[in-house]
């Protein structure tokens, strides 16, 4: 089975061709959040490159959120364009679940995290083993003090990936609770890993219609923080 | 904190270009002041200081502007935003990473998210009907 994969929800992008498990081709860039200009490009090289025609993709896989508002949208358009003249089948993955997809190979926990701003991360934990990943919390938005008070409870090793990752290990309360960062390559999110979570995801019978496919955004926990200072009725 | 009196339209749009030039790329230009005390007059001229040639509107309806200038400048207007969802919907905090100078009006509004470093400018009323009393925070003129 042929994938393209995309990942654009932050500030790097990247795309992917991958057949049966084999990358065939996969193009990063990480020069800020200028998805518009460069994902076309990168997709459009990407077949190209590796001489495989659109046609001949089976499945097209985006991380579809959390994460950045306008990359997110970027990367579903994207894809939903590509998917929508051939009616091909579309996995949305977690892009949380696709960054721990790196370090499926070790054993120990993974701990997802992405800067949602202000404090807050967006995150998922696994528990890695065998090459697999096993889910045990969901995706969410949590304030970053709140989840490295949890990760003291969570089995060591315990790895921080994704663009959130070095913001947390530079924290104290990460650093108390034993966290560790892994080599530079496996932090961040690649369309490879999106990828893999979406063969696993289709295996399942996930797949949706380019039309059914939809970006998912996570509500920040601010409850308890106004967005106004004077206006404390806003908190929700 | 440094506090000025403009007497018309053109002194604030002056003060705004005068701001300019100590704005780099990253910036945020948090504006504070109700309805017609000249907050798009000082953008205006934080523009026009920032190298942006074309005309400068206020963005009520679009709720942002981006305007080609020596850097990319992203005009806010964040009357309408009420809460954390209708900001993270803006693009807000991606266009904050993105490297241009931001000038937000109404940050009133979104006070809490403001980044530590924003340079706060608060316009009020004074005297006669064209004097405005402008004070900057967190850059020196």
């Amino acid at each position: 089975m042929t994938i393209l994969s995309v990942d654009s929800s932050a500030a790097a992008a990247s795309a992917a061709l991958t057949e049966n498990g084999k990358i065939l081709g996969e193009f990063y860039c990480n020069v800020g959040l200028t998805h518009s200009q460069t994902l076309m490009p990168m997709i459009h090289g990407l077949l190209t490159c590796t001489g495989v025609s659109l046609r001949s993709v089976d499945l097209f896989a985006v991380s579809a959120g959390p994460g950045s508002f306008t990359g997110i949208r970027i990367g579903i358009a994207s894809v939903k364009g590509l998917a929508f003249p051939e009616d091909k089948p579309c996995v949305g993955v977690s892009t949380l679940e696709a960054i721990a997809q790196n370090l499926a190979h070790l054993s120990g926990t993974v701990c997802s995290v992405m800067d949602a701003r202000c404090g807050q991360v967006y995150n998922a934990v696994f528990r890695a083993e065998g090459g697999a990943l096993l889910r045990l919390t969901p995706d969410r938005a949590i304030p970053a003090e709140n989840l490295a008070g949890e990760c003291e409870k969570y089995q060591k090793p315990l790895f921080l990936v994704g663009d959130g990752a070095k913001l947390c290990y530079n924290m104290q309360s990460f650093q108390d609770a034993g966290a560790v960062l892994p080599p530079e390559p496996l932090i961040y999110q690649r369309a490879s890993s999106v990828a893999r979570a979406a063969a696993e995801a289709f295996a399942s019978g996930k797949a949706v219609s380019p039309a059914a496919l939809v970006p998912v955004y996570l509500r920040p926990a601010q409850a308890e923080r106004a967005l106004n200072k004077k206006r404390r009725s806003s908190l929700a | 904190m440094q506090q000025f009196i403009t007497s018309s339209e053109a002194e604030t749009e002056a003060l705004g270009e005068k701001l300019a030039k100590k704005l780099k790329p990253g910036d945020v230009v948090a504006l504070f002041g109700g309805m017609g005390m000249g907050k798009t007059a000082l953008t205006r001229g934080i523009a026009r200081g920032l190298g942006v040639t074309e005309g400068v509107s206020s963005p009520t309806f679009a709720l942002v502007h981006e305007y080609e200038g020596r850097v990319p400048v992203y005009h806010f207007d964040m009357y309408r935003v009420e809460n954390w969802d209708d900001l993270y919907s803006t693009g807000f905090f991606d266009y904050l990473a993105s490297g241009g100078v931001l000038i937000v009006e109404w940050s009133e509004n979104i006070e809490n998210a403001l980044p530590e470093n924003a340079v706060c400018v608060r316009m009020s009323r004074r005297g006669g009907d064209n004097e405005r009393s402008i004070s900057v925070d967190g850059v020196t003129l």
